[in-house]
């Protein structure tokens, strides 16, 4: 047997097993109504996310150049297809080895940092479910697979934000960034439907086909994606999430916000690049977006008073940078700029506990307050960046029409079932 | 076959949920007796049969609705009246008054705007009877499928059918983020699955038989669980408002997960049903109509973020403390089960699709 014959196995297990292990605690405490102790639920995380990394690793040395792992159809009616199928590329294996590599890391650290924390076992959960959801992004070989990923990571990154669940702003902010969310993946279902109605497949490989397709169309198909990509990396308009979605535990931020998850919509934009690279239109908005969004998390970071704050927006001043990288066509220096940031955040994310105190120790405290100082900065500039745009006042603005238009709606419905029901209904 | 077992399997086993998570044991021979008649329809070998067999179900429905809602009971009186005509129209070979008569049926029971408001009742009042109704909706979803889906006028009244889903869909789905308690989210959250079955079945007249099996599946399963779950909540503390944070996490945390998981699975999570059915119907959907799909996009999205805020309200915040316990044992035997065929047919969807296409 090759090192080749083993790569749908080594797929299988780099995807399946933190999952399946978490689903397994998940449904074992649920059944059952007994938390597993610490060291059990750790160990067993920890060794799914270990067998996932190895099934990375083997997959990046027995893949030369760019296979496909087909496992048959998950649907298949008449013509209309979900396949499971997966692909090994350069691009799917750097993004795949930096997740597994992280969460690794963050798994290990958290079994110290939230020792004897009510939500253990959540946690752990979770980060199976979240690493599953990275393994599924980075190898799927269809839209449909890489949605099923998107929306795990984006259900997992949900109930981190909100894990300390007795303080009202993690809840907060936990409604605020899963809204966002789930508003921007609707471009992603979106583009799914198009995509298969328009290139006949949801394959990947079927994406090559938009060269064929009227501009209209590609730009319209790209400009979904891009929706999508943008609220996932937290791009103007939508970065008003970031900052708040800090809220959740140090491992989390740094694996979320500082690693992996921060930076899905542009690896989203990096496995559909043919459809962008016909998309002159929307290639010319994401660098506007991603070049907006570098100088306005710039200007922020600067009036920041707090470490993660800054910290935030000096990731998301580089997500933006890449976000025009690859809108701009430079994807291979993108996906080196994408690995070596998330290296680099995730490591200042865990050392921000002990950002505060270094600073002082080593006098970096008062050099920082100078250089944040109005005097170098133009006073507009400065109050944008203080106010962040009012971003959030602008986004709760409009969600407050549809609440408007919800409240009128259940209003005539009350009124409707007045006409047939007994009075005391009609609250 | 192993479709229709299935199917069958899955209702019958939902119209015995709501008796088995509870130690109140009433109306069992009523729930005996509507168990056995769900089975049968799902094996009926006729339209007329299967017809026949819906108004009966519908009817014991009624009865057992009733005493709790006179709205509700007299919504599944219609239903059983609809489901007569649609079996004396197959019997005369009018399979088109069989279909609109069965089409209005599936509406009634589905809660689609504006034939809600006995079925709402149903979730407000009795909602033991809306998770069986539910499970006997399911199949007389199949037997709409098998026996009057293909015919002429349900090809031409596709477009219409789907166009009016969509909108049965998208209003629910707006108003589900007004809402201020948590039966009116279960309300809209029903509403809002009505429409999506409504086009689903629309659908399905043009041969996305898959797409609607799977929407009355997940309406089943997925609705009738977080209906369960309200239920059992409601139980333990009364009615549930969603001003302010109700802080219940700390001392329900298994009605917490189950909640979580059952209400996302109604809107799509993956690896479950309703992920699936979601996926079908988009595809259905684009066939008939762009603004259809977006109407139908913009309603799932408006649902989980109302979804996501009630759960925020019911149990996240200040913690509180309950004598009440959390989930018993026959609750959470139920629960599990609905959680674990979600995954299953949402991992395994050819289970259910297979050749029924």
């Amino acid at each position: 047997m090759s090192l080749q014959d083993l790569l749908p196995y080594s797929v299988a297990l780099t995807i399946a097993a933190p999952g399946a292990c978490a689903v397994l605690l998940g449904l074992y405490t649920l059944l059952t109504g007994r938390t597993p102790m610490e060291q059990t639920t750790a160990g067993l995380i920890r060794l799914s996310v270990l067998a996932s990394f190895v099934g990375a690793g083997v997959i990046a040395f027995a893949s030369t150049g760019r296979h496909e792992v087909d496992f048959g159809a998950w649907i298949r009616i008449g013509t209309y297809e979900v396949p499971v199928v997966f692909i090994i590329d350069k691009v799917a294996i750097s993004f795949s080895l930096l997740a597994a590599a992280l969460t690794g890391l963050v798994a290990r650290f958290s079994t110290t940092y939230l020792h004897k924390e009510r939500g253990f076992l959540r946690f752990f959960v979770l980060l199976g479910l979240f690493c599953t959801g990275t393994q599924l992004v980075s190898y799927g070989g269809a839209l449909d697979l890489m949605f099923l990923g998107w929306e795990l990571i984006g259900i997992s990154s949900m109930l981190f934000i909100g894990f300390f669940h007795e303080r009202n702003e993690p809840v907060r902010s936990s409604v605020r960034a899963f809204s966002i969310y789930r508003v921007c993946d609707a471009g992603f279902l979106f583009a799914i439907v198009v995509s298969h109605e328009l290139l006949g497949s949801t394959r990947l490989t079927a994406l090559e086909g938009a060269a064929a397709l009227p501009v209209m169309e590609a730009t319209t198909l790209a400009l979904l994606f891009l929706l999508a990509a943008i609220g996932k990396s937290a791009q103007l308009p939508f970065s008003g999430w970031l900052p708040r979605a800090l809220e959740g535990p140090t491992p989390t931020s740094a694996l979320f916000y500082g690693g992996v998850s921060i930076h899905l919509g542009l690896f989203l934009l990096l496995r559909i690049w043919p459809v962008m690279e016909v998309a002159p239109v929307a290639k010319g908005i994401g660098v506007a977006i991603g070049l907006a969004t570098a100088l306005y998390a710039n200007a922020v970071a600067r009036t920041c008073s707090d470490a993660k704050g800054a910290l935030a927006h000096a990731t998301l001043a580089q997500v933006g940078l890449i976000l025009a990288e690859i809108c701009a066509g430079l994807t291979t220096l993108a996906l080196v700029h994408l690995v070596g940031h998330a290296f680099l955040r995730v490591w200042q994310y865990l050392r921000a506990p002990n950002m505060i105190h270094d600073a002082h120790r080593t006098g970096l405290a008062a050099s920082a307050r100078e250089e944040g100082a109005p005097g170098s900065l133009g006073r507009a500039l400065y109050a944008s960046g203080l106010f962040r745009l009012r971003l959030d006042e602008r986004i709760d603005r409009a969600a407050a029409l549809f609440v408007a238009l919800g409240r009128t709606l259940d209003s005539a419905d009350r009124k409707l079932r007045g006409l047939f029901t007994a009075p005391e209904v009609n609250r | 076959m192993i479709q229709t077992v299935l199917a069958a399997a899955t209702a019958a086993a939902m119209t015995l949920a709501p008796t088995l998570s509870t130690r109140k044991r009433t109306q069992v021979p009523l729930v005996l007796a509507l168990t056995i008649l769900v089975v049968a329809m799902a094996a009926a070998p006729d339209a007329r049969t299967g017809f026949a067999l819906a108004a009966l179900t519908a009817a014991l429905h009624a009865v057992g609705a009733w005493r709790a809602s006179r709205a509700g009971g007299v919504a599944m009186l219609l239903a059983a009246v609809a489901s007569a005509v649609a079996a004396v129209g197959a019997a005369l070979g009018r399979m088109d008054i069989a279909f609109v008569a069965s089409i209005t049926a599936i509406c009634i029971r589905a809660a689609v705007v504006p034939l809600h408001v006995g079925t709402t009742e149903l979730c407000e009042r009795a909602p033991g009877e809306q998770v069986r109704q539910l499970a006997s909706l399911l199949t007389l979803v199949l037997v709409h499928v098998r026996f009057v889906a293909d015919t002429p006028l349900a090809r031409e009244a596709a477009q219409g059918l789907f166009f009016l889903g969509a909108m049965a869909s998208l209003l629910p789905g707006l108003a589900s983020l007004a809402q201020r308690d948590l039966k009116g989210l279960y309300r809209m959250t029903t509403m809002m699955h009505g429409g999506y079955l409504l086009c689903a079945v629309a659908a399905a007249g043009r041969g996305h038989h898959a797409a609607a099996l799977f929407s009355a599946l997940t309406l089943l399963l997925a609705v009738g669980g977080f209906g369960l779950v309200v239920t059992s909540l409601e139980e333990r503390c009364g009615s549930v408002s969603l001003e302010g944070r109700g802080g219940r996490v700390g001392a329900f945390p298994h009605l917490a997960c189950a909640f979580a998981v059952l209400g996302a699975a109604g809107v799509g999570l993956p690896a479950t049903a309703g992920f699936v059915a979601d996926d079908l119907l988009l595809h259905a959907a684009w066939e008939e109509s762009v603004v259809a799909t977006a109407a139908l996009i913009i309603a799932s999205v408006s649902l989980a973020i109302a979804t996501l805020r009630g759960y925020s309200r019911v149990f996240l915040g200040p913690p509180v403390r309950s004598v009440a316990p959390d989930l018993l044992l026959g609750e959470r035997v139920v629960i599990v089960g609905i959680i674990a065929v979600l995954l299953l047919m949402g991992v395994v969807p050819r289970l259910i699709i297979g050749d029924v296409t």
